[in-house]
């Protein structure tokens, strides 16, 4: 009996000197570990832009998804790993003025609608199912590559969604909606089938944050243009096509990509300021809990370019067939060789849209 | 008297007996709210700001980008115009027209219709309509909107709106140059008022149809192209190109009203180009009044009531809405004093052309027909509106008098053993015949209701209104060598002469009475609310006439003193149809004529009553307008019953019993008396 009672004793001691070992775990983490969780991972780039609504008077939103499609390309992310759903065909609407052409501005400085644009998912096939399998990587049998999201473990992935949205949904086309717990599941999935690293999830629509209320998976930063209960609103009108150009936080969010390039240094944390209350007249919310990194030490374009973490190197490097002896025995025999620099030019012309 | 039979213990449940002793006053009550809930309407509690339900519309989202390019074109087509005019007296200039459609571009069609007038022996007119189409450049044929302006020659009686025309022409000059059309446009010059636009719609939508010869008066004929189904219609009517200010008209046939998107958003976009735009708009001199909120409102309100309640379109807008197509008329009125003239002559129109131009892209821009907004509504105010909602209650409570009466009586009708009672009182009196005293007469065989002669009576009464209605349309009447307006007055009166002497010649059965107020009753109830729902205006001004005589008809003899009955008998007089109809006109030529003598006025209101039937009768057959329809085939018949009811002749129960109890040869009765024998062995 005696013994029994020692017995409990020990597994008592042995519990809270278990407990208070953990917590001092936390608090003495190794600082290369802590560097780590802060660091990219990411190994590619992806997006899934996104506009669920139709009609001539929702234009807004088609040239809200294009600005956006032609900011992350123009970050780097290539074609094919960007996914472009656009319910309806503005640039073909036979009430624009300007026969193929989309703007964002009524300046009408950029059509956003040009050469290479590839729409994946266009007119009808933008159906919250659609949607869904896409996120999921559940698409049908013979459904096109360019319509798969094909991203891996590594991927960063950026959702934007915009449209007509409403306390916990976002309508799709004019007869169906996708709810948050829809979506939240839809991104569970993603995570448990490891189709992302990180995932940066960023919606214009009202109500903007009901959508990501549900979400529980990790590494998820999400925002969104307008708190439950609010309107976002649209930027301006363009009266010579006679329809809203773009919505207010879209603008402002691209007002700050415009100024990024490839190697800024701009981060995401700033990027969650784009659009405070006074420009945006909606509560633009934020949601980092899940989210393990501290957003301002993120590059900004960790979610829209396709900058991995790459080490240039001018040396010349060995690389050794599994089975062969390395030739090159004595490095100094070689014959000496000019050290080269590399200049990178800018992927997009920016400078002629000034 | 057996304790069973006794009718001082009544079997009736107590909601009946309450309202039995209170229904006078439940339906005073009733009727008094109705009326206090409408005049309660025009208060700004009871009212609503007008809104735009349909985003689509965006109205004023597009700059206009018609210059004063098209106003030198109105100006220079005008006075083209003016010219032709001169060669033209009486006719309309179609080469004109075409050829200046042709010139700016629009694929240009005439469109040939016949009118064959039903009286008149069968005489024929025949008129021509010009249309141009402006094909959507970028979609498909599928759905188009039309701009009209009707063209009055220079003989016509009407006001002189030839200027509309060249605004039309002009603004089709400007529209043919823009790519951004979704849907068809079709520019329209009618002639013949609106017939001209009956003929067009009936060939739009029914071309292909092979009209029966004989029944059809007006022969559209068919069109050379059409444009698809027809979303939106402007009619325009432009007295001069310098305006004073617009007045909108909504009202069109059977009172049926545009959405009131529709009206919105030209209330919008003539506000945004400084137009004085509006419901009814008075000239600038009027507009200046000290009248209260409440005044003005409640005029607003009761002169759109007027004009609906008639049914008859107040331009040629009104024909669309049978068709399911949103049309209204901006009216343009000539501006009287050039000294307060701020711009130029030369661009004077230009305002009017950009409201057009703004109008017809927010039309453009609709993806589907008006359907978010109210198609039932009062405009109180040209920014406020009572929607059908919150009009109906009032309607409602004035006919919920007939069905509260209709229930009562109902609950309480003769029962067999009162029948028997009043049998033996009557025989106890009258005969010392040897029948059964009524304490041996066996009940074995229950007390029928004479259900079928009042139904007969009732399909007797609908009989003759359905008469008025075909009747005077028959070949034999037509070749009577007689005016239009004689020929049905005539017939009118003597199918209501025929229905007032109906109650003196066909006498009910015992039970029968009081059967044939409850169907009156139900009948009249459902055609106010029928009416009502279709044209609130009519539904209510009846209703609000009538429902007092329907409180106060009684068919007992017991309660009533006699000269309450006999004013009541002059009651339902003065509230017959004709009369009433002519009492309308009477009040209208006074007010128009205030100079003559009473007597003249009295026959001019006559002869002009006359007319009035007459162009109902041809309304209804060519146009479809219901007003005849109901003031001849629901409230004459509903009068003959209600006259019924006011005279009640009963007959005597002691010849009753005797028609009944001789087994050989029956007095001469018609044959709706026959079938409702009292059963009793």
């Amino acid at each position: 009996m005696k013994n029994m009672y020692g017995k409990l004793l020990w597994l008592l001691v042995i519990f809270v000197a278990k407990c208070l070992a953990d917590g001092q775990d936390t608090s003495v983490l190794p600082e290369g570990y802590v560097d780590a969780a802060q660091r990219s991972t990411h190994t590619n780039n992806w997006a899934v832009l996104v506009d669920a609504s139709r009609f001539w008077f929702n234009y807004r939103h088609v040239a809200n998804v294009l600005s956006i499609y032609r900011s992350v390309k123009r970050l780097g992310i290539p074609d094919s790993q960007i996914i472009l759903m656009i319910a309806d065909d503005m640039a073909c609407n036979a009430r624009n003025p300007r026969p193929g052409q989309v703007y964002n501005n009524a300046n009408q400085h950029i059509n956003v609608y040009g050469d290479d644009v590839e729409v994946d998912y266009r007119g009808y096939e933008v159906t919250v199912e659609n949607f869904v399998r896409l996120l999921t990587g559940r698409t049908q049998n013979g459904t096109a590559r360019s319509k798969k999201l094909l991203s891996d473990a590594g991927s960063n992935v950026l959702i934007y969604l915009t449209g007509h949205g409403g306390d916990g949904f976002l309508k799709f086309q004019d007869s169906e909606e996708i709810t948050s717990q829809e979506l939240a599941d839809g991104i569970q999935q993603m995570w448990e089938k490891k189709r992302y690293n990180e995932l940066f999830f960023m919606v214009d629509t009202c109500q903007a944050a009901s959508l990501y209320e549900k979400f529980t998976s990790p590494n998820v930063l999400a925002v969104a243009s307008s708190l439950v209960g609010e309107d976002s609103l649209s930027h301006h009108v363009d009266p010579s096509i006679g329809v809203y150009m773009i919505d207010r936080y879209t603008y402002y969010a691209l007002e700050f990509l415009e100024k990024v390039q490839p190697f800024s240094k701009r981060t995401i944390g700033e990027f969650l300021q784009v659009c405070p209350k006074r420009v945006c007249i909606s509560t633009v919310g934020v949601r980092k809990d899940l989210y393990r990194r501290d957003p301002h030490k993120v590059p900004i374009t960790d979610f829209f370019g396709a900058i991995r973490p790459t080490r240039v190197s001018t040396d010349r490097i060995n690389v050794t067939m599994a089975n062969e002896d390395d030739f090159v025995t004595n490095e100094k025999e070689l014959p000496f060789k000019k050290p080269f620099k590399i200049v990178l030019e800018s992927q997009f012309p920016s400078e002629f849209f000034k | 008297m057996g304790l069973l039979s006794d009718p001082s213990i009544s079997t009736q449940s107590k909601l009946v007996d309450g309202l039995a002793r209170h229904v006078r006053k439940v339906c005073l009550v009733l009727y008094v709210a109705g009326v206090v809930w409408f005049f309660c309407l025009a208060l700004p509690e009871f009212n609503h700001g007008t809104y735009l339900s349909e985003n689509a519309l965006s109205p004023g989202l597009v700059y206009p980008e018609i210059r004063v390019d098209a106003n030198r074109l109105a100006i220079q087509l005008l006075e083209e115009l003016h010219r032709e005019r001169t060669n033209h007296v009486s006719t309309t200039p179609h080469a004109w027209i075409a050829a200046k459609m042709n010139e700016f571009g629009l694929e240009t069609h005439t469109h040939n219709y016949t009118l064959r007038y039903p009286f008149g022996g069968g005489k024929e007119y025949h008129g021509k309509n010009v249309y141009g189409i402006l094909r959507a450049p970028r979609i498909a044929s599928t759905e188009g909107i039309v701009f009209t302006a009707p063209y009055r020659a220079a003989s016509s009686v009407h006001t002189d709106i030839s200027p509309s025309v060249p605004l039309l022409l002009a603004f089709a000059d400007f529209a043919r140059r823009k790519n951004y059309w979704a849907k068809d446009l079709i520019f329209l010059v009618t002639e013949q008022e609106q017939l001209g636009m009956q003929a067009w719609l009936e060939a739009y939508h029914d071309g292909d149809r092979v009209p029966d010869a004989n029944r059809t008066y007006l022969r559209p004929g068919n069109l050379p192209a059409r444009a698809g189904s027809l979303q939106a219609a402007l009619n325009i009517e432009v007295q001069d190109l310098e305006i004073d200010y617009v007045d909108v008209r909504i009202e069109g046939l059977n009172g049926k009203l545009p959405n009131l998107d529709m009206f919105n958003l030209v209330q919008r976009i003539m506000a945004r180009e400084g137009i004085a735009s509006g419901y009814k708009q008075a000239p600038r001199k009027k507009r200046r009044h000290s009248q209260s909120v409440y005044e003005q409102n409640l005029r607003g309100m009761l002169s759109m009531l007027a004009s609906q309640a008639s049914g008859v379109p107040t331009g040629n807008h009104g024909l669309f809405h049978r068709y399911r197509i949103d049309a209204l008329t901006i009216a343009a009125a000539r501006r009287q004093t050039h000294a307060t003239l701020k711009g130029n002559p030369g661009s004077a129109a230009v305002p009017l052309l950009k409201a057009i131009e703004g109008i017809s892209r927010s039309l453009n821009n609709l993806l589907e027909r008006f359907h978010q907004s109210f198609f039932f509504y009062v405009i109180v105010n040209n920014d406020r509106y009572i929607s059908i909602g919150d009009y109906m209650p009032a309607l409602v409570a004035l006919v919920a008098c007939a069905f509260v009466k209709a229930y009562l009586k109902w609950a309480t009708l003769p029962s067999a053993s009162e029948m028997e009672a009043a049998a033996a009182a009557a025989s106890a009196a009258g005969s010392e015949s040897e029948l059964p005293s009524p304490g041996e007469a066996e009940p074995d065989e229950p007390f029928d209701l004479p259900y079928g002669s009042v139904l007969i009576y009732l399909v007797a009464t609908l009989a003759i209104g359905y008469l008025c209605n075909v009747l005077p349309l028959q070949q034999y009447f037509l070749e009577i060598p007689m005016g239009a307006a004689p020929l049905t007055t005539s017939v009118l009166s003597f199918l209501s002469l025929i229905g007032f002497i109906l109650p003196f010649v066909v006498v009910l059965p015992p039970g029968g009475l009081e059967l044939l107020h409850v169907a009156f009753l139900l009948i009249y109830g459902c055609a106010m609310i029928a009416i009502g729902l279709l044209n609130f205006a009519l539904g209510f001004f009846v209703a609000v006439l009538t429902v007092p005589l329907v409180i106060s008809l009684e068919t007992s003899e017991e309660n009533t003193k006699s000269s309450f009955r006999n004013s009541i008998r002059l009651l339902t007089l003065i509230l017959n149809p004709m009369m009433i109809v002519y009492v309308i006109v009477l009040a209208m030529t006074f007010y128009q004529f205030p100079e003559l003598p009473m007597q003249k006025i009295m026959l001019r209101a006559a002869t002009a009553a006359m007319d009035a039937s007459a162009y109902g009768l041809i309304d209804s057959v060519i146009y479809g307008n219901f007003l005849y329809f109901v003031v001849s085939t629901v409230l004459l018949p509903l009068w003959i019953l209600c006259w019924t009811l006011a005279l009640s002749k009963r007959r005597d129960y002691a010849d009753y019993l005797d028609f009944d109890e001789a087994p050989s040869p029956q007095p001469p009765a018609p044959p709706a008396q026959r079938q409702a024998k009292l059963k009793r062995n």
